[in-house]
């Protein structure tokens, strides 16, 4: 079964801090067993977040987790080529809301995209999404702009 | 030229008149004189007067056939004269006012077309006024609404901004940002399939 990146993974910040949480780990790993060898003082495990745990299992897929198969994820996360979209809205959503805009993007544009969240309050309100080659702009700034006519009529008419 | 002719008529007439008085009048004297003189003829008395009285009145009967032959011409000529005197004037006066007539519509020519050229000269003046002022106008608003352009979305941005303050609400807007995302679903996802 092919790998895949779960939910919960869904902006380059998220995928680079579990690459980077995992390749923590595999260092503290080997510089523990070298302190065992030589008969040092153990280092305490380092922390790592619930995306990292829901990525490790994902990639195991049930399997024991292996020193090798986890250079193996962190050699395939970092070799990972996935299409990345930039959302900009009003205000920073939370969890929810990155939730629900993060499943409605996966579900209907590519599954694996990842999305990365920008806050910009001039915004006023709606989204503003912005591919590798277009911006789609769906805010309420762009609707007062485009609509300048009816502007400039109500301003004849006043 | 005619009026010469006539008048030079009129002259020989009054000199052959003149003449005819002056041989009359030498006659007499030679009458006179010849009472006083010895005469080679004898001739009797009552037939010199006889003689004297036919010649009188021959002598006058010639002068009033003269004097009658010189009325009627006189009164011919002047007949004449009168007439082209007339007529000349006519012509002369027909000729002035055709000159004068001729004149002023060369005149009134010239007049219309110098109102013609002032015409068309302010015609001119006035397009080129009006095209200057149009341009002007257009540019004017072009420049206006280019501001206006340039200037919108800081406008809006601003009053966004400073309208909605820190208080967005992004949870009210997410059914909005769901929709518009579905209406617009085909365009973005062409453009991800596309493009990366």
């Amino acid at each position: 079964m092919a790998f895949e990146l779960p939910g919960a993974v869904y902006s380059p910040q998220l995928l680079e801090s579990v690459t980077y949480d995992i390749q923590q780990y595999l260092d503290w790993y080997r510089q523990n067993q070298i302190r065992a060898k030589v008969g040092a003082k153990p280092k305490a495990e380092p922390n790592h977040s619930d995306e990292t745990v829901l990525v490790i299992e994902a990639w195991l897929d049930g399997k024991r987790p292996t020193i090798e198969s986890l250079e193996g994820l962190v050699k395939h996360l970092k070799e990972l080529k996935l299409p990345e979209i930039h959302v900009m809205l009003a205000a920073l959503p939370n969890l929810s809301q990155r939730a629900s805009l993060v499943d409605w993007l996966r579900a209907n544009t590519k599954p694996q995209i990842l999305v990365s969240f920008i806050a910009d309050r001039n915004l006023g309100g709606g989204i503003v999404v912005r591919t590798p080659n277009h911006v789609f702009d769906y805010t309420w700034k762009q609707e007062l702009i485009a609509g300048r006519d009816k502007l400039a009529g109500i301003l004849k008419r006043v | 030229m005619e009026i010469i002719v006539i008048v030079g008529v009129a002259l020989m007439l009054l000199v052959v008149v003149v003449v005819q008085s002056f041989q009359l009048k030498a006659l007499r004297q030679f009458k006179i004189e010849s009472v006083g003189k010895p005469k080679p003829v004898q001739v009797s008395g009552p037939t010199a007067d006889e003689l004297e009285a036919k010649l009188k009145v021959a002598y006058e009967a010639k002068i009033g056939e003269a004097t009658q032959t010189f009325g009627t011409d006189l009164q011919a000529t002047s007949k004449r004269l009168t007439e082209q005197v007339s007529r000349l004037t006519t012509t002369v006066i027909e000729e002035e006012l055709e000159a004068y007539q001729k004149t002023l519509e060369e005149v009134r020519k010239v007049a219309t077309q110098a109102i013609d050229q002032i015409h068309q000269a302010v015609e001119h003046q006035r397009v080129e006024l009006r095209q200057g002022m149009e341009a002007e106008l257009a540019s004017e608003k072009k420049q206006l609404v280019d501001k206006f352009d340039a200037k919108m979305g800081d406008v809006v941005a601003s009053y966004i901004s400073e309208s909605l303050g820190s208080g967005v609400d992004l949870g009210a807007q997410m059914q909005f940002i769901l929709t518009s995302l579905e209406a617009h679903k085909d365009e973005i996802r062409k453009d991800l399939l596309n493009g990366v």
